[in-house]
Protein backbone atom coordinates (compact mmCIF):
# COMPACT_ATOMS: atom_id res chain seq x y z
CA UNK A 1 0.00 0.00 0.00
CA UNK A 2 2.91 2.33 1.29
CA UNK A 3 4.21 1.43 -2.23
CA UNK A 4 1.39 2.31 -4.45
CA UNK A 5 1.19 6.04 -2.50
CA UNK A 6 4.81 6.72 -3.22
CA UNK A 7 4.66 5.88 -6.58
CA UNK A 8 1.62 8.32 -6.84
CA UNK A 9 3.62 11.23 -4.57
CA UNK A 10 6.54 10.24 -7.35
CA UNK A 11 4.26 10.76 -10.22
CA UNK A 12 2.70 13.96 -8.66
CA UNK A 13 5.97 15.87 -8.56
CA UNK A 14 6.75 14.56 -11.36
CA UNK A 15 4.04 16.14 -13.11
CA UNK A 16 4.10 19.14 -10.72
CA UNK A 17 7.68 20.11 -12.42
CA UNK A 18 6.88 19.49 -15.69
CA UNK A 19 4.29 22.23 -15.25
CA UNK A 20 7.01 24.44 -14.14
CA UNK A 21 9.04 26.85 -16.44
CA UNK A 22 12.71 26.07 -16.48
CA UNK A 23 14.98 28.05 -14.22
CA UNK A 24 11.72 28.90 -11.79
CA UNK A 25 10.57 27.23 -8.56
CA UNK A 26 7.44 27.41 -6.50
CA UNK A 27 6.44 30.90 -5.12
CA UNK A 28 7.03 30.80 -1.56
CA UNK A 29 4.96 33.46 -0.57
CA UNK A 30 1.92 33.95 -2.86
CA UNK A 31 -0.40 36.22 -0.79
CA UNK A 32 2.76 38.59 -0.37
CA UNK A 33 3.68 38.14 -3.98
CA UNK A 34 -0.29 39.13 -5.10
CA UNK A 35 -0.51 41.92 -2.66
CA UNK A 36 3.08 43.66 -3.82
CA UNK A 37 2.42 43.05 -7.09
CA UNK A 38 -0.90 44.58 -7.36
CA UNK A 39 0.00 47.39 -5.21
CA UNK A 40 2.60 47.81 -7.51
CA UNK A 41 0.72 47.95 -10.27
CA UNK A 42 -2.04 50.14 -8.89
CA UNK A 43 0.73 52.76 -9.01
CA UNK A 44 1.29 52.65 -12.71
CA UNK A 45 -0.76 55.11 -14.55
CA UNK A 46 1.01 55.17 -18.02
CA UNK A 47 3.81 52.88 -19.16
CA UNK A 48 6.19 54.12 -22.14
CA UNK A 49 8.19 51.25 -23.57
CA UNK A 50 9.85 49.53 -26.87
CA UNK A 51 9.34 46.06 -27.43
CA UNK A 52 10.51 43.35 -28.98
CA UNK A 53 8.36 40.46 -30.66
CA UNK A 54 9.62 37.45 -31.75
CA UNK A 55 7.18 34.55 -33.35
CA UNK A 56 8.88 31.04 -32.54
CA UNK A 57 7.32 28.63 -35.56
CA UNK A 58 8.70 25.38 -33.90
CA UNK A 59 7.95 22.59 -36.55
CA UNK A 60 10.15 25.25 -38.78
CA UNK A 61 12.54 25.65 -36.47
CA UNK A 62 12.23 29.20 -37.33
CA UNK A 63 11.23 32.69 -35.78
CA UNK A 64 10.04 36.64 -37.09
CA UNK A 65 10.96 39.17 -34.98
CA UNK A 66 9.63 42.48 -35.09
CA UNK A 67 9.73 45.19 -33.00
CA UNK A 68 8.40 48.62 -31.92
CA UNK A 69 6.53 51.23 -29.17
CA UNK A 70 3.97 50.38 -26.41
CA UNK A 71 2.07 52.83 -24.65
CA UNK A 72 -0.25 52.19 -21.69
CA UNK A 73 -2.78 54.16 -19.68
CA UNK A 74 -4.89 53.19 -17.17
CA UNK A 75 -7.68 52.51 -17.33
CA UNK A 76 -7.10 50.40 -20.58
CA UNK A 77 -5.72 52.42 -23.33
CA UNK A 78 -3.27 50.42 -25.08
CA UNK A 79 -1.21 51.56 -28.67
CA UNK A 80 1.07 49.15 -30.05
CA UNK A 81 3.29 50.85 -32.82
CA UNK A 82 4.88 48.16 -35.12
CA UNK A 83 8.12 49.65 -36.67
CA UNK A 84 10.13 47.06 -38.12
CA UNK A 85 10.35 45.34 -40.22
CA UNK A 86 6.81 46.07 -41.34
CA UNK A 87 4.62 49.27 -40.00
CA UNK A 88 1.46 48.41 -38.07
CA UNK A 89 -0.59 50.88 -35.79
CA UNK A 90 -3.35 49.38 -33.06
CA UNK A 91 -5.06 51.51 -30.53
CA UNK A 92 -7.29 49.96 -28.14
CA UNK A 93 -9.18 52.26 -26.04
CA UNK A 94 -11.98 50.84 -23.95
CA UNK A 95 -14.19 48.75 -26.36
CA UNK A 96 -12.93 51.16 -29.51
CA UNK A 97 -10.30 49.52 -31.36
CA UNK A 98 -7.93 51.45 -34.17
CA UNK A 99 -5.67 49.78 -36.69
CA UNK A 100 -3.44 50.91 -39.54
CA UNK A 101 -1.66 48.67 -41.73
CA UNK A 102 0.68 49.81 -44.57
CA UNK A 103 -2.83 50.59 -46.81
CA UNK A 104 -5.92 50.82 -44.98
CA UNK A 105 -6.91 52.41 -41.76
CA UNK A 106 -10.08 50.27 -39.68
CA UNK A 107 -11.96 51.02 -36.97
CA UNK A 108 -13.96 48.50 -34.95
CA UNK A 109 -15.57 47.85 -30.97
CA UNK A 110 -14.07 44.99 -29.66
CA UNK A 111 -17.09 44.59 -27.99
CA UNK A 112 -19.22 43.18 -31.35
CA UNK A 113 -15.56 40.12 -31.67
CA UNK A 114 -15.04 38.22 -29.30
CA UNK A 115 -11.93 36.71 -29.74
CA UNK A 116 -10.81 40.30 -30.03
CA UNK A 117 -12.19 41.06 -26.77
CA UNK A 118 -10.78 37.95 -25.36
CA UNK A 119 -7.19 39.09 -26.30
CA UNK A 120 -7.72 42.54 -25.55
CA UNK A 121 -8.34 41.63 -22.15
CA UNK A 122 -5.68 39.52 -21.94
CA UNK A 123 -2.48 42.53 -23.04
CA UNK A 124 -4.64 44.24 -20.43
CA UNK A 125 -4.69 42.67 -17.78
CA UNK A 126 -1.21 41.89 -18.15
CA UNK A 127 0.10 45.56 -17.58
CA UNK A 128 -2.98 46.54 -14.94
CA UNK A 129 -2.33 43.92 -12.65
CA UNK A 130 -5.90 42.09 -12.90
CA UNK A 131 -4.08 39.09 -14.34
CA UNK A 132 -3.94 37.27 -11.45
CA UNK A 133 -7.77 37.89 -10.96
CA UNK A 134 -8.54 36.48 -14.04
CA UNK A 135 -11.76 34.32 -14.75
CA UNK A 136 -10.57 32.68 -17.78
CA UNK A 137 -7.54 31.28 -17.02
CA UNK A 138 -5.95 29.28 -14.07
CA UNK A 139 -2.95 31.42 -12.40
CA UNK A 140 0.41 29.50 -10.69
CA UNK A 141 2.76 31.42 -9.09
CA UNK A 142 6.57 30.84 -9.47
CA UNK A 143 10.17 32.67 -8.76
CA UNK A 144 13.73 32.65 -10.62
CA UNK A 145 16.62 34.88 -9.62
CA UNK A 146 15.43 37.62 -11.22
CA UNK A 147 12.25 37.77 -11.91
CA UNK A 148 8.65 36.01 -10.45
CA UNK A 149 6.52 34.30 -13.12
CA UNK A 150 3.23 34.23 -13.50
CA UNK A 151 1.81 31.14 -15.66
CA UNK A 152 -1.31 31.57 -16.37
CA UNK A 153 -3.67 28.28 -18.44
CA UNK A 154 -7.02 29.10 -20.11
CA UNK A 155 -9.72 27.39 -18.96
CA UNK A 156 -12.35 29.45 -21.45
CA UNK A 157 -13.10 27.25 -25.10
CA UNK A 158 -12.22 29.54 -27.50
CA UNK A 159 -8.95 30.49 -25.49
CA UNK A 160 -8.29 27.14 -25.00
CA UNK A 161 -7.78 26.58 -28.89
CA UNK A 162 -5.16 29.82 -29.32
CA UNK A 163 -3.16 29.21 -26.07
CA UNK A 164 -1.75 26.11 -24.42
CA UNK A 165 0.02 28.76 -21.38
CA UNK A 166 0.28 32.68 -21.32
CA UNK A 167 3.47 33.33 -18.97
CA UNK A 168 3.57 36.64 -17.40
CA UNK A 169 7.27 37.75 -16.14
CA UNK A 170 7.12 40.67 -13.57
CA UNK A 171 10.61 42.15 -12.59
CA UNK A 172 11.42 41.09 -8.99
CA UNK A 173 12.56 44.72 -8.08
CA UNK A 174 9.69 47.39 -9.33
CA UNK A 175 7.14 44.46 -10.61
CA UNK A 176 6.91 46.13 -13.56
CA UNK A 177 6.00 43.18 -16.71
CA UNK A 178 9.32 42.72 -18.55
CA UNK A 179 7.99 39.88 -20.76
CA UNK A 180 4.83 37.87 -22.39
CA UNK A 181 4.66 34.50 -23.49
CA UNK A 182 1.56 33.08 -25.34
CA UNK A 183 2.49 29.35 -25.92
CA UNK A 184 0.03 27.85 -28.35
CA UNK A 185 -1.17 24.41 -28.50
CA UNK A 186 1.16 23.47 -31.67
CA UNK A 187 3.76 23.79 -30.08
CA UNK A 188 5.01 27.45 -31.35
CA UNK A 189 5.12 30.43 -29.33
CA UNK A 190 4.88 34.87 -29.61
CA UNK A 191 7.27 35.77 -26.85
CA UNK A 192 6.97 40.30 -26.63
CA UNK A 193 9.89 41.70 -24.60
CA UNK A 194 9.45 45.30 -23.47
CA UNK A 195 12.74 47.27 -23.05
CA UNK A 196 13.60 50.69 -22.18
CA UNK A 197 10.68 50.87 -20.13
CA UNK A 198 9.04 54.06 -18.42
CA UNK A 199 6.99 54.40 -15.87
CA UNK A 200 4.08 57.39 -14.99
CA UNK A 201 5.33 59.68 -17.82
CA UNK A 202 2.77 62.03 -19.57
CA UNK A 203 1.24 60.63 -22.53
CA UNK A 204 -0.63 63.07 -24.62
CA UNK A 205 -4.51 62.10 -24.73
CA UNK A 206 -3.63 62.20 -28.86
CA UNK A 207 -1.67 58.85 -28.75
CA UNK A 208 -4.71 56.86 -27.36
CA UNK A 209 -7.22 57.82 -30.02
CA UNK A 210 -8.87 55.25 -31.37
CA UNK A 211 -12.38 56.72 -33.33
CA UNK B 1 -35.54 33.92 -86.15
CA UNK B 2 -33.48 36.81 -86.51
CA UNK B 3 -33.83 37.32 -82.79
CA UNK B 4 -32.58 33.78 -82.26
CA UNK B 5 -29.71 34.43 -84.93
CA UNK B 6 -28.33 37.11 -82.50
CA UNK B 7 -28.82 35.13 -79.52
CA UNK B 8 -26.51 32.44 -80.89
CA UNK B 9 -23.98 34.94 -81.98
CA UNK B 10 -24.03 36.59 -78.39
CA UNK B 11 -23.40 33.19 -77.13
CA UNK B 12 -20.95 31.78 -79.07
CA UNK B 13 -19.08 35.39 -78.80
CA UNK B 14 -19.52 34.54 -74.60
CA UNK B 15 -18.36 31.22 -75.06
CA UNK B 16 -15.18 31.82 -76.86
CA UNK B 17 -12.39 30.16 -75.07
CA UNK B 18 -9.76 32.44 -73.18
CA UNK B 19 -7.21 30.11 -74.32
CA UNK B 20 -8.07 29.72 -77.90
CA UNK B 21 -4.98 30.11 -80.16
CA UNK B 22 -2.33 28.54 -82.09
CA UNK B 23 -1.42 25.07 -80.78
CA UNK B 24 2.53 24.37 -80.92
CA UNK B 25 3.39 20.59 -81.57
CA UNK B 26 6.49 20.64 -80.12
CA UNK B 27 7.96 23.30 -77.37
CA UNK B 28 11.12 23.13 -75.64
CA UNK B 29 10.50 23.16 -71.90
CA UNK B 30 11.92 26.03 -70.27
CA UNK B 31 8.90 26.76 -67.89
CA UNK B 32 11.23 25.19 -65.04
CA UNK B 33 13.70 28.17 -65.42
CA UNK B 34 11.44 30.83 -63.73
CA UNK B 35 10.48 28.32 -61.13
CA UNK B 36 10.85 30.39 -57.73
CA UNK B 37 13.47 28.96 -55.01
CA UNK B 38 11.74 29.77 -51.83
CA UNK B 39 15.21 29.04 -49.55
CA UNK B 40 13.38 31.27 -46.12
CA UNK B 41 11.38 34.28 -46.57
CA UNK B 42 8.82 36.49 -45.64
CA UNK B 43 6.49 38.68 -46.74
CA UNK B 44 4.12 41.53 -45.32
CA UNK B 45 0.26 40.02 -46.79
CA UNK B 46 -2.69 41.62 -47.82
CA UNK B 47 -5.64 40.03 -48.52
CA UNK B 48 -9.20 41.54 -49.91
CA UNK B 49 -11.70 39.06 -49.02
CA UNK B 50 -15.06 39.48 -50.36
CA UNK B 51 -14.80 43.35 -49.18
CA UNK B 52 -12.84 42.66 -45.94
CA UNK B 53 -9.34 43.51 -45.49
CA UNK B 54 -7.13 40.97 -43.86
CA UNK B 55 -3.05 41.74 -42.96
CA UNK B 56 -0.30 39.74 -41.85
CA UNK B 57 3.01 38.16 -42.21
CA UNK B 58 3.34 34.96 -44.87
CA UNK B 59 6.21 33.21 -44.48
CA UNK B 60 7.50 30.37 -47.09
CA UNK B 61 10.27 28.24 -46.10
CA UNK B 62 11.85 25.35 -48.04
CA UNK B 63 12.31 22.14 -45.40
CA UNK B 64 14.90 19.71 -45.15
CA UNK B 65 12.74 17.06 -46.80
CA UNK B 66 12.18 19.61 -50.11
CA UNK B 67 8.87 20.07 -48.86
CA UNK B 68 7.88 24.01 -48.66
CA UNK B 69 5.96 25.33 -45.48
CA UNK B 70 3.79 28.15 -45.83
CA UNK B 71 2.86 29.97 -41.92
CA UNK B 72 0.44 32.99 -42.07
CA UNK B 73 -0.07 34.75 -38.94
CA UNK B 74 -1.16 38.05 -38.32
CA UNK B 75 1.21 40.85 -37.11
CA UNK B 76 0.88 40.60 -33.16
CA UNK B 77 1.90 36.71 -34.02
CA UNK B 78 -1.61 35.08 -33.54
CA UNK B 79 -1.76 31.98 -36.39
CA UNK B 80 -4.45 31.72 -39.31
CA UNK B 81 -2.78 28.67 -41.27
CA UNK B 82 -0.11 26.38 -41.46
CA UNK B 83 0.29 24.55 -44.78
CA UNK B 84 2.87 22.25 -46.24
CA UNK B 85 3.25 21.73 -49.90
CA UNK B 86 5.66 18.32 -51.49
CA UNK B 87 4.66 17.35 -55.12
CA UNK B 88 1.17 16.64 -55.46
CA UNK B 89 0.99 16.49 -51.78
CA UNK B 90 -0.52 19.08 -49.55
CA UNK B 91 -0.24 18.99 -45.57
CA UNK B 92 -2.92 21.15 -43.39
CA UNK B 93 -0.41 21.43 -40.54
CA UNK B 94 -2.80 24.05 -38.74
CA UNK B 95 -5.68 26.22 -39.62
CA UNK B 96 -8.06 28.62 -37.66
CA UNK B 97 -11.43 27.29 -36.59
CA UNK B 98 -12.83 30.40 -38.77
CA UNK B 99 -10.26 29.54 -41.75
CA UNK B 100 -11.00 25.50 -41.88
CA UNK B 101 -13.87 25.35 -44.82
CA UNK B 102 -13.28 23.08 -47.67
CA UNK B 103 -13.90 26.07 -50.43
CA UNK B 104 -11.06 28.13 -48.18
CA UNK B 105 -8.93 25.35 -48.30
CA UNK B 106 -9.22 24.46 -51.83
CA UNK B 107 -8.94 27.72 -52.87
CA UNK B 108 -5.36 28.86 -51.24
CA UNK B 109 -4.01 25.04 -51.94
CA UNK B 110 -4.79 26.10 -55.73
CA UNK B 111 -3.61 29.76 -55.50
CA UNK B 112 -0.50 28.48 -53.75
CA UNK B 113 0.51 25.62 -55.83
CA UNK B 114 0.13 27.84 -58.98
CA UNK B 115 3.18 30.56 -57.98
CA UNK B 116 4.79 27.49 -56.39
CA UNK B 117 4.52 25.89 -59.82
CA UNK B 118 3.71 22.40 -58.38
CA UNK B 119 2.15 21.11 -61.04
CA UNK B 120 5.04 21.57 -63.77
CA UNK B 121 6.78 18.57 -63.81
CA UNK B 122 3.64 16.81 -66.05
CA UNK B 123 3.46 17.11 -69.55
CA UNK B 124 1.86 19.80 -71.45
CA UNK B 125 0.87 22.00 -73.91
CA UNK B 126 1.91 25.54 -75.86
CA UNK B 127 -0.78 27.92 -77.03
CA UNK B 128 0.27 30.78 -78.70
CA UNK B 129 -1.59 33.88 -78.60
CA UNK B 130 -0.35 36.66 -80.31
CA UNK B 131 2.97 37.60 -78.74
CA UNK B 132 2.18 35.45 -75.80
CA UNK B 133 2.71 31.79 -75.17
CA UNK B 134 0.65 29.55 -72.59
CA UNK B 135 2.19 26.73 -71.15
CA UNK B 136 -0.66 24.92 -69.98
CA UNK B 137 0.12 21.96 -67.60
CA UNK B 138 -3.41 20.04 -66.54
CA UNK B 139 -3.73 19.01 -63.17
CA UNK B 140 -6.96 17.26 -62.64
CA UNK B 141 -9.60 19.72 -64.02
CA UNK B 142 -7.66 22.51 -63.29
CA UNK B 143 -5.25 24.28 -66.34
CA UNK B 144 -2.20 26.18 -64.65
CA UNK B 145 -0.94 28.23 -67.16
CA UNK B 146 2.74 30.07 -67.18
CA UNK B 147 2.75 33.02 -70.24
CA UNK B 148 5.76 33.74 -71.48
CA UNK B 149 7.21 35.96 -74.39
CA UNK B 150 7.61 34.51 -77.74
CA UNK B 151 11.20 33.88 -76.54
CA UNK B 152 10.57 32.07 -73.52
CA UNK B 153 12.77 34.89 -72.06
CA UNK B 154 10.26 36.35 -69.63
CA UNK B 155 7.47 34.37 -67.27
CA UNK B 156 4.84 37.45 -67.73
CA UNK B 157 2.36 35.89 -65.61
CA UNK B 158 0.21 33.15 -63.86
CA UNK B 159 -3.46 31.85 -64.80
CA UNK B 160 -5.35 29.12 -63.27
CA UNK B 161 -8.52 27.88 -64.76
CA UNK B 162 -10.35 25.21 -67.01
CA UNK B 163 -9.68 24.82 -71.02
CA UNK B 164 -11.68 28.13 -71.36
CA UNK B 165 -12.25 30.48 -68.57
CA UNK B 166 -9.50 32.01 -66.16
CA UNK B 167 -10.44 31.82 -62.55
CA UNK B 168 -7.61 33.33 -61.24
CA UNK B 169 -3.85 35.23 -62.22
CA UNK B 170 -0.73 35.76 -60.22
CA UNK B 171 2.35 38.11 -60.56
CA UNK B 172 5.32 37.29 -59.65
CA UNK B 173 8.04 40.16 -59.58
CA UNK B 174 11.66 41.67 -58.85
CA UNK B 175 13.15 37.92 -58.54
CA UNK B 176 16.85 38.19 -56.04
CA UNK B 177 18.25 34.98 -55.55
CA UNK B 178 15.43 33.38 -57.06
CA UNK B 179 12.74 34.86 -55.06
CA UNK B 180 10.15 37.36 -56.12
CA UNK B 181 10.03 40.87 -53.80
CA UNK B 182 6.38 40.94 -54.95
CA UNK B 183 3.85 38.38 -55.42
CA UNK B 184 -0.07 39.27 -56.39
CA UNK B 185 -2.83 37.24 -56.80
CA UNK B 186 -6.50 37.57 -57.86
CA UNK B 187 -9.48 36.06 -58.39
CA UNK B 188 -11.48 37.09 -61.46
CA UNK B 189 -14.83 35.57 -60.55
CA UNK B 190 -15.17 37.02 -57.07
CA UNK B 191 -13.70 39.71 -54.72
CA UNK B 192 -10.54 37.83 -53.72
CA UNK B 193 -6.56 39.44 -54.23
CA UNK B 194 -3.39 38.48 -51.82
CA UNK B 195 -0.65 40.73 -52.27
CA UNK B 196 2.70 40.08 -50.68
CA UNK B 197 6.06 42.42 -50.58
CA UNK B 198 9.27 40.80 -49.31
CA UNK B 199 9.78 41.81 -45.62
CA UNK B 200 13.71 42.84 -44.93
CA UNK B 201 13.32 40.51 -41.57
CA UNK B 202 16.72 39.29 -39.74
CA UNK B 203 16.68 35.30 -40.18
CA UNK B 204 19.58 35.20 -37.76
CA UNK B 205 18.78 37.26 -34.72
Amino acid sequence: MHKVWLAGIVLLTSLCAKAQYKGYGTMKDEAVFRAQFKEASRKINTIQSDFVQEKNLSLLDDKITSRGKFWFRRENAVRMEYTSPFQYLMVVNGTDVYIKDSKKENRLSSGSNKLFRQINRIMIDCVNGNALDSKDFTVQLFSGSNDHLIALTPVEKTLKTMFSHVYIFVDKGDFSVTRVEMHEPSGDHTLIRFVNRQMNVNLPDALFVAR
Amino acid sequence: MRYLLLVSIWLAAGCRSAYEGVRIASARPCIEAFQPEFSRVVYSAQAEVAGRHLTGLLMIKAMPDSSIRMVFTNEAGFKFFDFGFSGDNFTVYYITEQMNRKAVLKTLRKDFELILMQHTRQPFAVIRKKDEWYYDFKNGKDHYYYITDSACSSLLRMERGSSRKKVVEAYLGNFTNHMPDTIAIRHVNFNFTITLQQLDDDAAE
